[in-house]
């Protein structure tokens, strides 16, 4: 075997009610791998999602990050760890302004020194120089995003969480999203991009894991997914009908 | 005291409680449930159930008649709260907790200012039934049947009906089930109405067992409290049944070993633990265990 | 800009911040104005003006507590006068004990302040690290203040004494209860003959509070804009997110939820110092809809809204009593009206618009963009 995993879940299963919602999910991500989720609604994937930035802990199996068990640590201490998260909605903080948002994050790491070097950094690579003073609540849609992904980046991560980055985004905010993302995973960061968006997952360009009713369904590159005749059947046949801003064309 | 009379005290008392809490907080669980919105002026469409059972009954209509016309007038009440106040906080559950608090005020002392601290109160049905030397009331029984008849008839409603389908579709996700052509804001409506309706007739049926003022609704307020934050979280009928079971059960035990004030605080304590143990909620827990069961 | 305006700015730093309205200079001026009309007021009211006005600041404290919880940290308690009243109880319990042994109240002091916090922090505990939603919160510290309310009226009987204090049942601690002992005004002082007694109706008693009012404002002020503030701010908005980004949402909430218990505890020992009794109605429904009533019409998000909107409310309802029971009626559709009409608050909506027209007139532009907390 080679360098140990970045990351590492073994046999993870998580019941709400009734309803198995992970099943038995063992996943690797080395470091600086990128690996894409996707999966019909109600795959279990915002579960998986939620397992492993800790804000539920599982029922049975563990959570491994960097070698270290950490299936019982909450979400603040995966965080200190090195776990970025940038969740699916709008998950910034609309009372503060761009440079408080950002501070929250980097206070834990810099002196007041290095923070302004910091903040001007991450402003530059986000796209968001002279946003500094204004109310993120006034900022565009786009935007938004960038910022709550740059809070993440914030967090110096050697893994990132990314729940559906690019929800609500045009193409070509998108693509300069997925160029981020690669940008940074070829820096040495692990990145897990929940997605349903599979335009952008083939951007991405990278290898794919398929949820289905909570469990692993398949595995492999974006072309082998593509491919592969029961994914098509499951997901993307769902994904038509499921994908709110298809609805318009819903016949009566 | 013999052994059977002491069973059938303690059977009789565990039903009445059960009673109580399943009637103090059917019509909160309801609308918490469906649209999330905590109604802090439940005991207030208790109060108005009751004052339109006894105007009623004073008025000649027959008692069960007299107790539909509390339930139908109280869901009215509710339909336009809903759209005159709580229409305009959607997504803002502590707001629209505040606004209804506030309603609740209006509306007790209102009550209190124009009709004074007590109406007249209507006699119990029934009579009493004798174990041992200890006699007990038949309408208390009744109560506890009609506590039943409602838990199942919310669950048919919302099983089988059209609106109970609309409104399951509309609590899992409201911008789907307006793409799918649910008028989603006369399924609140209706529902917040349904709420308030079902506190009326619980108002209506306690009424017949004690004095009825303005403040008559707030009395239930703990008990229904407790139960929603036990049961809250989970599907309505099954939240509300093993919440009131369990609440029941521990209110009954301490309150005949000890006394009733203790009863209560055990049932304040026992939430905790519920709160604690079992972060998801009691039933959730109760399923879990089940599920486990069947799979060892 | 003229060099004192940036002094001033500079100095103001730490209370200063975007997270409080009333930042530019004319409101400080307001402010020393407001302090000063405090300081010389005992000399132009009368007795019974200055025993009733230190009745209605006695509340600033429990007002504040609200309005840090939820305003800022985006907690509602509906429970928040049990605070008071546990404050207000183990004070009057351990004052009345201990008065005549040590002629002082520094014990009962401790007590008041203490008991509450512990009670907050068991609860907070619970509540907090059970995640538990927002409403529960809500709702469960109502019904944690009604129990206690049921408790203490039950509480008339011989039996129900701890040392030398009666429960007294609903009668409460002090006079009306038919006992002679009743809790004692806060002793204050370091040697037998130098205490100072801080009585309703001394003047010693309303600069007590005048000081701390002022003392807690500008410590919240300061608080609100730190760092911590910042923090608490983004738990309010998102705790979900705020946990992902390395801080333990809920420590932070149970620590804020137990100074906003200790602030709820001042007001109740103050005002038992004030009247020398306290009863079981301070945890009934009433009294704890009164602070959520002056924090939601007068603007959750600011302190300054706060107090204003509780002196004033506190005032009107009194002014309402004396027509009868119209009062909490008024109140009602104050409230309702308020949250429907100003969501954000009437201060806050009316004090946002000043702040909007001193900007045109470039007045307020000394503090704009500047950096604060860091």
């Amino acid at each position: 075997m080679a360098a140990e995993p970045l990351l590492e879940t073994r046999a993870v299963s998580k019941r709400f009610g009734g309803v198995q919602a992970v099943s038995e999910v063992s996943l690797k991500l080395a470091p600086g791998e990128l690996r894409c989720i996707i999966g019909p609604n109600g795959a279990g994937k915002s579960t998986l999602f939620k397992l492993l930035l800790g804000s539920i802990a599982p029922d049975e199996g563990t959570i491994h990050f960097q070698g270290r068990d950490v299936t019982r640590l909450q979400p603040h201490e995966r965080a200190h760890l090195g776990i970025g998260v940038k969740f699916q909605n709008l998950a910034v903080y609309n009372a503060l302004t761009v440079r408080h948002n950002l501070l929250l994050p980097l206070r834990h790491q810099f002196g007041s020194r290095e923070v302004e070097d910091e903040i001007a950094r991450l402003l530059a690579r986000l796209n968001l120089v002279g946003t500094e003073d204004r109310l993120v609540g006034s900022l565009a849609h786009g935007q938004k995003q960038w910022l709550a992904i740059g809070m993440a980046l914030a967090m110096r991560p050697k893994l990132l969480l990314l729940d559906e980055p690019t929800a609500g985004m045009g193409t070509e905010e998108s693509s300069a999203t997925g160029a981020l993302i690669q940008a940074v995973t070829a820096e040495g960061v692990g990145a897990i991009v929940v997605e349903h968006d599979m335009a952008f997952v083939r951007e991405l360009k990278a290898p794919v894991t398929v949820l289905h009713y909570g469990r692993v369904f398949a595995e492999g590159s974006f072309a082998a997914i593509e491919a592969h005749e029961e994914v098509r059947r499951i997901y993307l046949g769902a994904a038509r009908s499921e994908r709110p801003r298809r609805l318009r064309n819903r016949q009566p | 005291m013999d052994t059977l009379t002491f069973i059938v005290s303690l059977l009789y008392q565990y039903a009445d409680t059960l009673a109580l809490l399943l009637l103090a907080a059917i019509g909160l669980i309801v609308i918490f449930g469906m649209m999330g919105v905590i109604n802090m002026a439940n005991g207030e469409m208790m109060m108005i159930g009751a004052y339109i059972t006894s105007f009623s009954y004073y008025a000649g209509i027959p008692t069960p008649l007299a107790v539909i016309f509390g339930g139908l007038g109280a869901g009215l009440v509710g339909i336009v709260i809903e759209l005159l106040i709580i229409r305009r906080f959607y997504g803002q559950l502590l707001a629209s907790l505040v606004a209804t608090w506030g309603l609740s005020l209006i509306m007790s002392q209102g009550a209190y200012l124009l009709l004074g601290p007590l109406i007249k109160s209507v006699p119990t049905p029934f009579g009493s039934f004798g174990v041992g030397d200890l006699s007990f009331s038949y309408y208390r029984i009744f109560i506890f049947a009609m506590g039943l008849a409602l838990v199942a008839a919310v669950w048919a409603l919302f099983a089988f009906s059209r609106f109970g389908l609309h409104a399951r579709a509309t609590m899992e996700d409201p911008s789907m089930a307006r793409a799918l052509g649910v008028d989603v804001k006369r399924i609140y409506s209706l529902t917040f109405g349904l709420g308030t309706g079902l506190a009326g007739v619980a108002g209506g049926l306690l009424a017949l067992t004690s004095t009825i003022g303005p403040f008559y609704g707030q009395t239930y307020t703990p008990q229904a409290f407790i139960t929603v934050v036990v049961g809250g979280g989970a599907e309505i009928v099954s939240g509300l049944l093993a919440s009131a079971l369990s609440l029941g059960l521990v209110k009954t035990v301490v309150m005949n070993q000890v006394n009733i004030l203790l009863g209560h605080v055990a049932m304040l304590v026992f939430a905790l633990v519920v709160i604690r143990m079992m972060p998801s909620g009691i039933s959730d827990w109760v399923e879990r265990r089940r599920s486990q069961g069947r799979r060892a | 800009m003229l060099p004192l305006a940036r002094l001033i700015d500079r100095a103001l730093g730490p209370v200063n911040g975007p997270l409080e309205t009333g930042r530019s200079p004319p409101f400080w001026l307001i402010f020393l104005g407001v302090v000063a009309v405090l300081v010389i007021a005992p000399s132009f009211l009368s007795r019974y003006e200055l025993l009733n006005f230190s009745n209605f600041l006695t509340n600033i404290f429990l007002a504040l507590g609200l309005c840090l919880i939820w305003g800022y940290a985006g907690i509602l308690s509906l429970g928040q006068s049990a605070f008071l009243g546990l404050g207000g109880y183990a004070y009057g319990v351990v004052g009345i004990n201990l008065i005549e042994a040590h002629g002082n109240t520094w014990l009962a002091l401790l007590a008041g302040l203490g008991f509450p916090v512990l009670v907050a922090a068991l609860l907070g505990w619970i509540m907090f690290y059970a995640r538990l939603k927002g409403v529960y919160v809500a709702i469960l510290m109502l019904v944690v203040t009604l129990l206690i309310e049921t408790f203490l009226n039950q509480t008339a009987g011989q039996g129900w004494s701890i040392g030398l204090a009666h429960l007294g049942g609903n009668n409460g601690l002090g006079r009306f209860s038919g006992v002679i002992r009743e809790p004692p005004s806060l002793t204050l002082g370091f040697s037998a003959d130098a205490m100072m007694i801080f009585g309703g109706k001394t003047r010693a008693f309303y600069y007590l509070i005048v000081g701390l009012g002022v003392v807690s404002y500008l410590g919240l002020r300061a608080l609100v804009n730190s760092r911590l503030g910042h923090v608490l701010v983004a738990i309010r908005e998102d705790p979900d997110r705020t946990e992902t980004l390395g801080y333990d949402v809920r420590r932070l909430q149970l620590g804020v939820f137990c100074l906003s218990a200790l602030l709820a505890s001042l007001s109740g020992i103050l005002y038992v110092s004030w009247g020398n009794f306290i009863t079981p109605n301070v945890f009934g429904v009433y009294y704890n809809i009164l602070p959520v009533i002056w924090v939601a019409v007068a603007g959750r998000k600011s302190l300054t809204a706060t107090v204003l909107g509780a002196v004033f409310l506190v005032w009107l309802s009194q002014k309402l009593a004396i027509q009868g029971d119209i009062a909490f009626v008024v109140l009602g559709f104050i409230l309702l009206g308020g949250m429907m009409l100003l969501p954000e608050g009437v201060i806050t909506g009316i004090g946002e618009r000043i702040g909007r027209l001193f900007d045109r007139l470039g007045i307020g532009a000394a503090t704009r963009g500047g950096r604060h907390g860091g």
